[in-house]
């Protein structure tokens, strides 16, 4: 019975022991000395087994930071984030403590020369809690890299759209001034009866010089940085040339199509731009064409637009070569020239006018569309032009039509805003905002 | 109101306060600019210059060439236009040449030269009973629709009750109030005074100037005058004369110099440039002008030159040596041509 009685007086001390190394933040903590639980423990009579004495360290580490599956779709990730995990034993080595001591065979070796090393205190070193502190702070908050916002994909942080330079260099061979563009980064499965689901990641890249020469692959990694580098350098392999007219767009309008993807290319002047899919604007950045209108129309299935596209771009004709196919001089007739015919190409041999007959399509765009009509939707005036509201509207703004014409001519004119009766009356000029200094007095 | 309606016309009235913004355009001289303005005031170069003759040897003088006359030009638009294309046979094409030769030569056609226009101050009445009716003097303008704007009757009640007609200044703005032509500022730009011409004259948009200046006024204004000599001047003295050839101006330009007998630089730009048909023309126009004796015979010769060089010119020097050099040229060819015929064995 004494025994007994011994036996609970002593699993109570244990209980008060143990309370006394209770973790008092509320932040996950990893235990850090160890040594000194295990001590008191080895020194008590275990009766009965929970699991903060069953467990090894790494288990309990990985239960208090980490969610199980179940318990997630119940929604009890939420608590558990990285900025709350830290590693309290990262920065501490055994032997460097608060204490600036010296431990002969611990933290300094035992002889120095041919001195015995004692054991001797130190004067506290300031910094290191300071470092500590530090440390611990950086834990759990990781940033990526700062991006330069030109650098930046089609949308966020994903890859499409962004650029992962020239391919690899082949031997002698370098690819300068090229670029690759990567247009799709998806993962992809494959299933076998042996080996199950596997799980890969499929890139697709158009790499150019921006001067008409450019080409596209897609490459396959389990790691993106694998499956990037691979399509890149296959791109590299399958160069075309592209015709470029004038440098900047392209030789004529053009249907092109893959599958079901339909595309409606057309001509664009100087200064007009890439009003197109994204995917058609980052393969002319990398082609070098400037300025261009293209419509997809059917499925955007990015592997056949760009399959569809860069036909297009390869089926281009010269105007040498319509030229000598039509056996007629090409001639254009710019507004900005004062219409003065530039002959653009001429064939080695014309035809005569009786020759030309009258059912033979003579108008260039239809011809490079080979007779194909781009239907043209007319667009509807919105709802609002049919309301009253709208016209009263009009009616009002008719008065101040030539307003900011009159505002520029009059600041040119005389540096203010004036009425015909300033001259008489200074004071019928503008209200001004007074300046900023007195408003910040009163 | 009711005696003016009998005339069956349309007649616009505006009645103007002594306001700052109607004031006779005047335009602040600041004499910044090295140039005087030296107008045709005294002598009217018009018959010389609508001479059929010297039209046509001004013109070989502007040296036209198609791809200058129709260069790029900026139209002001904010996005450019597709051009056309068009499929044509030979025959197509060169009658679309033709028709663009026919076109540069209106796009060539030389502003006029003329002599400033007289002042024009007729009174038409006094009546000093009207004295003190209003502050504001009353404009009459005849707004009958087929009028020339320089036949239109203008005039104007003064508001010490003289009706007089109006003067130029006057009648440009009233004409540009009712029929405003495109282009034209109802207050020449500041750009024509002194201090912002000069800016323009030494960017060498001489071209700009003088385009614009003939979209503001008439080419008989004082303004207009005063503008295109002082750019005229401007070309010479830095002999920019390339910037204006195969564009209209080049004729008045040459008319301006010849008038003046200030012919030296451009003659020694032709010289060096090897241009000596044109220098021989230019020197033609010099005998038409100043009615002197050069005996231009033959296009080629340079006898007519040296002659000019010693009694006429202001370079002598500079220019002797041009002559000189081009001579040398000249001989340096004829003997590779000779070499040349001898090596391939022909003579």
């Amino acid at each position: 019975m004494a025994t007994h009685i011994l036996n609970i007086t002593k699993s109570l001390q244990k209980l008060t022991i143990n309370s006394r190394y209770k973790i008092k933040s509320t932040e996950c903590v990893k235990p850090c000395v160890p040594q000194a639980c295990e001590v008191i423990f080895n020194n008590v009579i275990r009766s009965s087994a929970n699991f903060f004495g069953k467990l090894p360290a790494n288990a309990l580490w990985k239960g208090i930071t980490s969610v199980s599956n179940a318990g997630r779709k119940r929604g009890r990730a939420k608590t558990v984030s990285k900025k709350n995990i830290k590693d309290l034993n990262r920065g501490q080595i055994i032997g460097v403590g608060k204490a600036n001591i010296v431990w002969p065979g611990l933290s300094a070796p035992i002889i120095r020369g041919k001195e015995l090393v004692e054991q001797q205190k130190l004067p506290e070193d300031p910094d290191r809690e300071k470092k500590l502190v530090q440390l611990r702070d950086t834990m759990g908050t990781f940033k990526f890299a700062k991006l330069n916002p030109m650098d930046r994909g089609w949308t966020g942080a994903k890859m499409p759209g962004r650029s992962i330079g020239p391919p690899d260099p082949i031997g002698e061979d370098k690819f300068d001034g090229f670029d690759t563009r990567v247009l799709e980064l998806k993962t992809v499965f494959n299933m076998k009866g042996n080996f199950g689901r596997k799980r890969r990641l499929s890139v697709f890249v158009v790499t150019g010089n921006s001067n008409g020469l450019a080409g596209f692959a897609t490459g396959k990694g389990l790691e993106s940085k694998i499956a990037l580098r691979k399509a890149k350098n296959r791109a590299g392999q399958k160069l075309m040339h592209i015709k470029i007219f004038r440098n900047h767009t392209v030789y004529h309008d053009f249907f092109t199509r893959f599958g079901s993807t339909k595309i409606y290319v057309s001509q664009r002047p100087p200064g007009h731009g890439l009003i197109c899919h994204r995917a058609i604007k980052t393969i002319c950045n990398v082609v070098g064409i400037k300025d261009l209108y293209a419509k997809v129309e059917g499925s955007t299935n990015l592997q056949h637009v760009v399959k569809a596209f860069f036909l297009g771009l390869l089926k281009q004709k010269t105007h040498q070569e319509i030229a000598e196919e039509k056996q007629l001089h090409l001639v254009e007739l710019a507004k900005e020239t004062s219409d003065f015919p530039t002959v653009l190409a001429s064939p080695s041999k014309c035809r005569e006018p009786k020759d030309v007959s009258n059912d033979e399509i003579l108008n260039f765009t239809q011809y490079a569309l080979n007779g194909k009509v781009v239907y043209r939707k007319r667009r509807e005036a919105p709802f609002f032009t049919k309301l009253k509201s709208w016209e009263m509207y009009l009616k009002k703004q008719e008065k101040l039509r030539g307003q900011q014409q009159v505002r520029i001519n009059m600041l040119a004119e005389y540096g203010e805003l004036r009425s015909f009766l300033t001259e008489k009356y200074p004071e019928c000029r503008p209200a001004k905002k007074p300046p900023k200094e007195s408003q910040e007095e009163s | 109101m009711a005696a003016l309606r009998l005339f069956s016309r349309c007649l616009a009235l505006k009645k103007y306060d002594s306001l700052p913004n109607i004031a006779p355009v005047s335009i602040i001289f600041n004499r910044t600019l090295k140039y005087l303005p030296k107008e045709y005031n005294e002598t009217d170069p018009a018959p010389l210059f609508f001479n059929g003759e010297i039209q046509s040897l001004l013109k070989t003088l502007t040296r036209v060439n198609l791809n200058k006359v129709y260069r790029r030009r900026k139209l002001g638009q904010k996005k450019l236009d597709l051009p056309t294309y068009k499929f044509v046979t030979d025959e197509q094409l060169q009658e679309m040449m033709k028709d663009a030769e026919v076109k540069a030569d209106e796009l060539l056609q030389m502003p006029p030269v003329l002599k400033i226009r007289g002042v024009r101050d007729r009174v038409l009445s006094r009546d000093p009973a009207l004295q003190g009716y209003d502050a504001a003097t009353y404009i009459f303008t005849d707004i009958t629709f087929g009028i020339k704007n320089i036949d239109r009757i203008i005039i104007a009640r003064e508001p010490d009750g003289t009706l007089r007609e109006a003067d130029w200044p006057l009648r440009d703005r009233m004409n540009q109030v009712y029929f405003p032509l495109p282009g034209r500022e109802l207050k020449p730009p500041l750009m024509f005074q002194d201090n912002y011409l000069e800016k323009l004259l030494t960017r060498k948009e001489y071209e700009f100037i003088l385009d614009r200046s003939c979209i503001q006024f008439e080419p008989d204004d004082l303004d207009y005058q005063r503008v295109t000599t002082i750019t005229y001047q401007h070309v010479n003295d830095n002999n920019d004369f390339e910037i204006l050839r195969s564009t209209r101006h080049f004729g008045p330009l040459a008319f301006f110099l010849l008038w003046h007998k200030e012919i030296d630089n451009l003659l020694l730009d032709l010289i060096q440039s090897s241009q000596i048909q044109e220098a021989n023309v230019l020197l033609q126009l010099y005998e038409k002008f100043h009615k002197v004796e050069l005996n231009v015979t033959g296009l080629q010769n340079t006898e007519a030159l040296e002659k000019y060089i010693k009694e006429f010119s202001n370079k002598r020097g500079s220019l002797e040596l041009a002559v000189q050099a081009y001579k040398e040229l000249e001989e340096e060819k004829k003997q590779m041509e000779r070499d040349l015929k001898h090596v391939h064995g022909v003579a």
